[in-house]
Parts: structure tokens; C-alpha cells; sequence
């Protein structure tokens, strides 16, 4: 049975597409077979996080159009070592509206066809079109909020759009499970009563939450290296995305790490050591 | 939610507002209806098959001819399906032709309209000369025979988030779950929020001064009764914020024109 999981937010620029390149790559890791489809027409992104933007040929708009056969698009990520992971980039030249939702849902079929275990979607910002075509066929939903209220409210509004869009809402049954992911989070900045805490964030938009990804140098780095964060073993971001992927994968009693500040010793203070 | 039910029952029973024409007679006479009615709308039918119902208020007694009165209004496109007020006797003799009885509907805000004479003769009920008592219709109102159609409560048990709304028309809002920022709530009667309260709620949306709004927690953007509203640009005040609190309008039906904002003490 695969599963759709969209990665959403409703606000850019807090780690949406960063957390569908470790997500899928930690999937892809556990054993699973997974894609992972960038529907950010017009602002191709992910191929650039995962780092197979030079191999990009055709991309998703192609093979809604017919263009291009499936297996013709998919890119096979080259950083998990295994042959587990693909990537479905998006158009860049293309004009947003030729994504239609009969054309996704011919591709998410597809897939489905060809035996994926997952299949996550990485959704651009806003609620306009592209958004709302990446969460229709979602089974689960990642909101990747940051401890901020514009982040938080917008998070509020993608969830309303879930539950009033998505193909689970409109046929009724089981609604689109909701996880709730909080990055660039800075225990010491919460103390210092700078940041939502991750508390505040769960009491306003009362969906469970998933995992903490601790704000750090770390993402900026691998994103310009083209290797998803993920990869950086015995690092806090790691770490955090490999918890995410436990918890997700049914381990929901992994406590959450990352959200303590812990003062700095006095060693630490001499030396500076991070 | 329709398809996922296999088990659904055949019938399903629900409470609901209709609209329907009200149509005011002030004659019984099916000669000089005819005439009046082919007046206003000529020979076709005007309506498009609307539902109607006719006030009888303004007759004082004798009888109708109501399959005349039927055929009559048919010909302009209004089905009536019954009658409202007006004696006993009219109501009785519509009843056996097949037309009932809806019972007077009379709220505060219509009463406000037509009902000038100040509070006071409210004030001695008992006993007083039934001369008086000007709005009510001729004798003490006999029990409704069909039964009164409530309108039911809307009950939502989801979180409304930024975005959504909901409106309980003609009726009570309860909302067992969040009402978070940018989200809104609408009633024509009153609103009871078991959760935070974060966003607007808006009560009484169709002029009921009598709603109120209640919430456990009452951290609003903006509450409304009747139109009257507040916001918190300064923030809410401290003594109520995050409190359970209701809202409601000073001084009743009416002249009420400010919102009482107080805690509730819920031991």
C-alpha cells in the first residue's frame, strides 16, 4: 500500500523542501522505497538540495503531458547507497496551471503501479494552486512550522485547507493524518523568551507532534553542498530528521530531543567549543 | 462524509430552516383577491413555485374558500402549504382543508419593531384589562398545534483554523474545539466555545440582543453581539484574559448598546 505524505506549510522559507530531501532520504535509509516529487512549478528547488540538478532531463510537467514516461523522469539519488530513493523534480519553464489535478493523480497512480512504499510531495508556499494539488492525494501531512506566529497562523490556515480539500476530507472516512514538524528551533532563544516554545506552538494548533529540528549552521552548508542534512551522521539535524522517520514509522514513544537548553559549561565557555 | 457510511439508514431526520413567502391577506373575499393579485402580477406565474404561507392576522373572522385561495396563488407560481395566526375558527377550518397551522414566531427584534409601548406595561401582567395587551394576537394564544420547529444547535468538535468559518443560521454555535486566530464564528443565537477563543465570534449575527458568547478562554480578536463589537487592539484585559468568560449586551432588548464583557466563575 503506499502512502502519500505532503510536506506543506503554507509559509516558504521555513524548511519545507530541506525537510522533504531528509524525510524521503531517511525513508529511502529504513529500507523503504520511496519518491519524492517537487511541485514547486516555476521555483525548482529540491534537485538543487538533493544535488542531482545536473541530471535533471525531464520533470513532472513532461510526464503529465506525456512528454516523457515515468521511469524517463525519475532521477535515483545517488547519496543513500542504496537504490531506494528517487527524485521527481519540477518544471522550471513551465507555467503553474499545467498542473492539473487528472495529471497527478496519473502520476501518483503510476508510481503507486510501480511499487513505491512512500511517495512525498514537497509543496511550494502559499495556498494557490500548486499547493493545493500537492496535499488533494495526501494520506499524511508533515506541517513544517517555525517558532514564530506568521509561521504558526500560516501552518493554522494549511491545515483548514487539508481538511477542506484534500481527496480524504471531500470523500469523508479517515481525515488526513497530521503531523506536526517544528525546525529551526533555538532552545536558548525560547528561554531567553525570544521563540514559541515548542508547548505554545502544540496548544495553538493542537496537532501531535513529530520531531524538533534544532536551528543549525548545518542546513545552509549541505544545502549548497547538494547533500540533504540527513546525511551529516552524529549531527543534532540528523539526529532530529532520523527521530522524525522512527516516530513516523510507528516508533511514536521516541522522546523529543533538542528542546532544553542546556548552559554551556565552564570549558565550553573558555574554548568555545561547539 | 457520504460515501463512507455503508450503513446509513433510509431516513434520516433533521431540523431545518426553510425560506418561505409570507403572504398577508386582508381579505377573504376570492372575488376581490383574484382582482388584486392579477393586478400585481398579471396573468403568469410570478413566482417559481416558492412554498407560502398565509398570514391571517389581519382577518378578523368568517370563512375562506381555501382550495379557491390555493388555485388562486397557484396560478402565480406560490404553493401554500399553510396558515399562520388569525381565529381560532379560520385556523380550524384550514386545518381540515389540508392546510396547517404555523405557530406565531414573534422575537425580541421583530417585537422591537412594531411594539413601541414602552417596558412598564410588562411590569403588571396579572390581571391587567386584556385591551391593553395591543401586540398579542386577539385571545390568550391557544397551545400550537402543529409542534414549534427549533431550530437545532450546530455542534462543531474539530479545531477552526485560520480561515474557516462557520455559521449556525437561526440558531446556537457550540464548538468544542479551538476557535484559533483568523478563524470565525457566527450565530444568529448565542455561541458556547468549550476551548480557547482566538479568533472572532460574531452572535446574535441577525440582530438578537438576547445572544451571548461564551468561551473557557477567551483570548478574541473580536467579539460581536447585534452588531455591537469589540476588538482588543491593546490586548485583552488581564483580568479576564485566558479566563472563562461570557459576553453579553447591557440592559437587554432594548437601548442595549454596550458589551458586557465578564468572567465566568465555573465552580
Amino acid at each position: 500500500m503506499t502512502r502519500i505524505v505532503v510536506v506543506t506549510s503554507g509559509k516558504g522559507g521555513v524548511g519545507k523542501t530541506t525537510t522533504s530531501a531528509s524525510f524521503s532520504s531517511g525513508l529511502a535509509l529504513r529500507g523503504f522505497k520511496t519518491a519524492v516529487i517537487d511541485f514547486d512549478v516555476g521555483l525548482r528547488n529540491l534537485d538543487l538540495i538533493m544535488g542531482c540538478e545536473r541530471r535533471v532531463v525531464y520533470d513532472l510537467i513532461n510526464v503529465i503531458n506525456g512528454e516523457a514516461t515515468l521511469s524517463q523522469a525519475l532521477i535515483k539519488d545517488k547519496h543513500c547507497g542504496n537504490d531506494n530513493l528517487y527524485v521527481l523534480p519540477a518544471s522550471q519553464t513551465r507555467d503553474k496551471d499545467a498542473l492539473t489535478e487528472e495529471g497527478v493523480e496519473k502520476v501518483l497512480k503510476e508510481l503507486e503501479h510501480m511499487g513505491f512504499d512512500y511517495i512525498v510531495c514537497d509543496s511550494p508556499a502559499g495556498i494557490e494552486h500548486g499547493a493545493i494539488m500537492a496535499l488533494t492525494f495526501a494520506d499524511e501531512a508533515l506541517i513544517v512550522t517555525n517558532p514564530e506566529v506568521s509561521s504558526v497562523r500560516d501552518s493554522d490556515r494549511i491545515l483548514g485547507i487539508i481538511q477542506a480539500k484534500s481527496r480524504r476530507a471531500i470523500a469523508g472516512g479517515e481525515p488526513v493524518k497530521e503531523h506536526l514538524l517544528i525546525t529551526r528551533y533555538s532552545p536558548k532563544r525560547v528561554e531567553d523568551g525570544e521563540m514559541l516554545s515548542y508547548k505554545d506552538i502544540h496548544e495553538i494548533l493542537r496537532v501531535k507532534i513529530i520531531g524538533v529540528v534544532p536551528e543549525s549552521e548545518l542546513v545552509l552548508q549541505s544545502s549548497n553542498q547538494g547533500a540533504p542534512a540527513i546525511h551529516l551522521k552524529g549531527s543534532d539535524v540528523s539526529d532530529a530528521y532520523f527521530d522524525i522517520v522512527d516516530r513516523f514509522l510507528g516508533k511514536e514513544d521516541k522522546p523529543l530531543r533538542f528542546v532544553d537548553y542546556e548552559k554551556p559549561g565552564l570549558l565550553k565557555r573558555i574554548f568555545g567549543g561547539k | 462524509m457520504a460515501r463512507a457510511n455503508k450503513k446509513r439508514s433510509l431516513i434520516e431526520f433533521k431540523g431545518t430552516t426553510l425560506p418561505v413567502v409570507s403572504v398577508t391577506l386582508h381579505s377573504l373575499q376570492p372575488a376581490a383577491l383574484t382582482k388584486a393579485a392579477t393586478e400585481l402580477f398579471g396573468d403568469d406565474a410570478f413566482f417559481d413555485g416558492d412554498a407560502a404561507v398565509l398570514e391571517l392576522d389581519a382577518i378578523e373572522d368568517g370563512d375562506a374558500d381555501w382550495a379557491a385561495l390555493r388555485a388562486l396563488f397557484g396560478t402565480h407560481g406560490l404553493t401554500v402549504i399553510g396558515v399562520r395566526g388569525g381565529p381560532e375558527t379560520l385556523r380550524t377550518s384550514a386545518a381540515t382543508a389540508g392546510l396547517p397551522s404555523f405557530a406565531a414566531f414573534k422575537r425580541a427584534a421583530r417585537a422591537s419593531e412594531d411594539a413601541v409601548p414602552p417596558a412598564p406595561v410588562h411590569a403588571e401582567p396579572v390581571q391587567a384589562p386584556p385591551v391593553q395587551a395591543e401586540p398579542a394576537p386577539t385571545p390568550a394564544p391557544p397551545p400550537p398545534i402543529v409542534k414549534t420547529v427549533s431550530v437545532p444547535t450546530l455542534v462543531i468538535d474539530r479545531p477552526l483554523r485560520s480561515g474557516q468559518q462557520a455559521y449556525a443560521r437561526g440558531g446556537d454555535l457550540v464548538v468544542l474545539a479551538a476557535v484559533n486566530a483568523g478563524a470565525e464564528v457566527i450565530a444568529d443565537g448565542s455561541i458556547h466555545i468549550y476551548a480557547p477563543l482566538r479568533g472572532r465570534a460574531l452572535a446574535g449575527a441577525s440582530g438578537s440582543t438576547e445572544a451571548r458568547i461564551f468561551t473557557t478562554r477567551f483570548e478574541p480578536e473580536l467579539v460581536s453581539i447585534a452588531g455591537v463589537y469589540r476588538t482588543f487592539e491593546a490586548g485583552v484585559p488581564e483580568r479576564l484574559a485566558g479566563r472563562p468568560t461570557q459576553i453579553r449586551l447591557a440592559g437587554g432588548a432594548e437601548g442595549a448598546s454596550s458589551l458586557v464583557i465578564e468572567a465566568l466563575s465555573t465552580d
